[in-house]
């Protein structure tokens, strides 16, 4: 199997994600699209990482995924927080946060 | 076996299996009764009817358990190249194995900081 | 693997401190849990000692994933310094507007772990974790008023748009691995110079790259958080992420940029000076139109950035580049330190007036002369060096870019060189404002005299003393920032 594949799917995930992040407005609809844009980047580089045979690649991954988790839970308990203080989670209803 | 017989197999397979569904369905429906009535299209001919809307919300105080577990969860995931490589370790090799063990513990030794810290915080408890 | 414990003990320290502080906070009860503060202020003063230490050596340790040298050691000092004065600006501050204050002290000090990290990274995978360590922290510490909509709402964007950044950056990282094979900044290098045709695919991907620091240091297409972060975000917090965060990002930048990408530096720098000249113009013509003391501030240290990002427009690859690059890394690097002392300084003052009041619109500076001299002579010193005034020791760093761009004269560094001068004096306006104003309007009656405590009066006459003296003898600093050039050739 080409490896070219894998950089294809991945670049496609990406994009789907960063379309997302573009036109959905729930803040935690665009938190679960970059989560999307990361995944695609572990894609990616665990195709790099077979491709040359190098555990860096591999070993990125795993960053990448503690970061991510680490981030998702402070993101949401951001998102959490500002639920109970407005009842809504939609980025344009805000005025304070100009978009 | 050739490719093409075992992919010959599962064609006859396929097709018989779609008779036998299309014909045990005839046969139903000519010798079965028809007698339709309204309560026969209720969701639950014999149970209790549901009420209000299908979503549920799950209470709030889950999402607490839940990042502390996803936490814990994925700080692991440094624990198994560690347990892969720790058992090949003695004095020979660049890393010692107590220096190995030393680093590990100081690692989950850091975690449990948090973890303690979620304890004394009263997250753990419920109420 | 040996690994050289010596060269982190800074990071050591200061991450031991952290637990300590984190422990602490849970054993202290009530009005003894500020008492974590000068817990925090010892480690980082044991860690300062430590990197003076570094001085002069040349460590690699981790492999040839983490180098210790005079640039990073200079940049080292500059965030442990900054960590002080913040420290002792949120003493109070923080004590007595009931924040969580352990929970601040740990993350402010994790935070400032990654600043560490960032300087010495000479690694995608390092780079990434320090850059990260910076965030998540920042992310919380923004939100830390819990009750408070604003701070939550602020703390919102920064964390969306800042893991946006991040996943477009790991995009560019993980295509420049997938191009060069590995993630060693000067093993791309070489991958990339090795190759004779342009990869426009490449290209894309340093760019995506470079998008990640653009975020950290609030370059203009990626400035939209800063203002709402900084009035949202308690004041230290806010100070933090302008002076010592914003610092990180161009730490991280100059690694990147000019180790791993310096053989496509022509197709970089241009883009970044442009970027520069719209991030200083953006920057300071929204700033004219600010109120909030604090999103003046804020807009402002857009525009400081755009200043900082000029050096980055000179860039350049091939016979002669080492020169230029070494200047740019240089002026970079004076201006960070001249930047932090008089930044910091501003927010120092600004913590000391809305402490008391409350208060946070220029129009509440009214006065502050006759209500509290000390704080009125700080802003102005540290307003006047942010415009460049003589004396002080903006003059200096916006000189030292000046002096970036004559090393090697081209149409584009004088075009540059020109923005940068037209934007020097629109800032002007702005700053002399807000100087004006503390200097002959009249106090609103009943307002009571202000009296900044201990520590904050020690910052802000510090950084003063500092702000004067550096505009006087610019040679205390530049003895120091002149002899880090070595990390171009690295």
């Amino acid at each position: 199997m080409a490896i070219g594949y894998y950089f294809i799917v991945s670049a496609l995930l990406f994009s789907i994600g960063l379309i997302g992040v573009l036109l959905r407005r729930n803040a935690i609809v665009l938190f679960m699209c970059i989560e999307l844009m990361l995944n695609s980047v572990n894609l990616t580089l665990a195709a790099a990482a077979r491709m040359w045979g190098g555990p860096d690649g591999q070993v990125f991954v795993f960053f990448v995924i503690v970061v991510a988790a680490a981030e998702a839970v402070v993101g949401l308990a951001l998102i959490v927080n500002l639920y109970f203080r407005r009842g809504t989670l939609d980025v344009d209803v805000p005025q304070l946060l100009r978009w | 076996m050739s490719n093409f017989e075992q992919w010959g197999t599962l064609a006859i397979f396929v097709i018989v299996g779609c008779l036998l569904y299309a014909v045990i369905m005839t046969v139903n429906r000519i010798m079965r009764p028809s007698v339709p009535s309204p309560q026969k299209l209720t969701t639950y001919e014999c149970g209790v009817e549901a009420l209000g809307v299908g979503w549920a919300q799950t209470n709030i105080r889950y999402y607490i358990f839940a990042f502390l577990f996803v936490i814990f969860d994925v700080e692991a995931i440094f624990l198994f190249p560690w347990a892969v490589i720790i058992g090949d370790l003695d004095a020979t090799t660049r890393i010692s194995p107590v220096f190995a063990l030393v680093a590990m513990f100081l690692f989950i030794g850091t975690l449990l900081e948090g973890l303690a810290y979620a304890w004394k915080k009263g997250v753990l408890t419920w109420d | 693997m040996q690994i050289d414990f010596i060269a982190i003990l800074p990071e050591i320290i200061l991450t031991v401190t952290a637990l300590l502080v984190l422990a602490a906070d849970l054993a202290l009860r009530g009005d003894a849990k500020q008492f974590v503060n000068p817990l925090a202020g010892l480690g980082t003063v044991a860690a300062i000692i430590a990197t003076v230490a570094l001085w002069g050596s040349e460590r690699v340790t981790f492999g040839t994933m983490y180098v210790v040298d005079d640039f990073a050691v200079l940049f080292k000092l500059l965030f442990l310094g900054t960590l002080l004065a913040i420290l002792a600006i949120s003493w109070r501050y923080i004590a007595e507007h009931r924040f969580f204050q352990g929970e601040y002290y740990f993350l402010l000090l994790t935070s400032f772990i990654g600043m560490l990290l960032m300087p010495s990274s000479r690694d995608l995978i390092m780079l990434f974790i320090a850059l990260e360590t910076v965030s998540v922290p920042a992310f919380v510490m923004v939100g830390m008023r819990k009750r408070d909509l604003y701070s939550s709402e602020s703390a919102l964007k920064f964390f969306l748009l800042g893991v946006l950044a991040a996943a477009l950056m790991l995009f560019g990282m993980s295509m420049v691995y997938g191009f060069a094979g590995t993630t060693d900044l000067v093993g791309i290098a070489a991958a990339i110079s090795g190759e004779t045709a342009s990869v426009p695919l490449l290209l894309g991907s340093v760019m995506l790259v470079l998008v990640g620091f653009g975020f950290k240091i609030s370059a203009v297409p990626f400035h939209f958080w800063a203002p709402d972060t900084y009035s949202g975000a308690p004041m230290p917090v806010a100070a933090m992420l302008a002076v010592a965060s914003k610092a990180a990002g161009f730490a991280g930048l100059v690694v990147v940029a000019f180790i791993a990408f310096e053989p496509v530096a022509d197709v970089w720098g241009p883009m970044l000076g442009v970027l520069a000249v719209l991030t200083m113009t953006v920057g300071n013509l929204i700033a004219l139109q600010q109120r909030d003391l604090i999103r003046l501030l804020a807009y402002s240290s857009v525009a400081q950035a755009g200043y900082i990002l000029i050096p980055f427009g000179l860039a350049r690859t091939g016979p002669g580049a080492a020169v230029v690059n070494a200047a740019a890394i240089e002026a970079v690097v004076f201006y960070l330190i001249a930047y932090a002392v008089m930044n910091v300084g501003a927010f120092a003052v600004a913590i000391a007036v809305e402490r008391r009041t409350g208060l946070r619109s220029i129009a509440d500076y009214a006065g502050l002369s006759g209500r509290s001299p000390l704080l009125a002579m700080g802003m102005t010193v540290f307003l006047l060096s942010l415009g460049g005034a003589p004396l002080t020791v903006g003059l200096w760093a916006k000189f030292a870019i000046l002096e970036a761009i004559a090393v090697d004269i081209t149409l584009f560094g004088i075009v540059l060189a020109g923005f940068l001068v037209v934007n020097s004096v629109i800032a002007f306006f702005y700053y002399l404002k807000v100087v004006r104003t503390v200097w002959m309007d009249e106090a609103p009656a009943g307002l009571p005299q202000l009296q900044p405590g201990f520590n904050l009066s020690a910052v802000v006459v510090v950084l003063m003393v500092g702000t004067l003296v550096l505009g006087v003898l610019p040679g205390l600093v530049t003895d120091f920032s002149s002899v880090i050039s070595i990390v171009a050739a690295g």
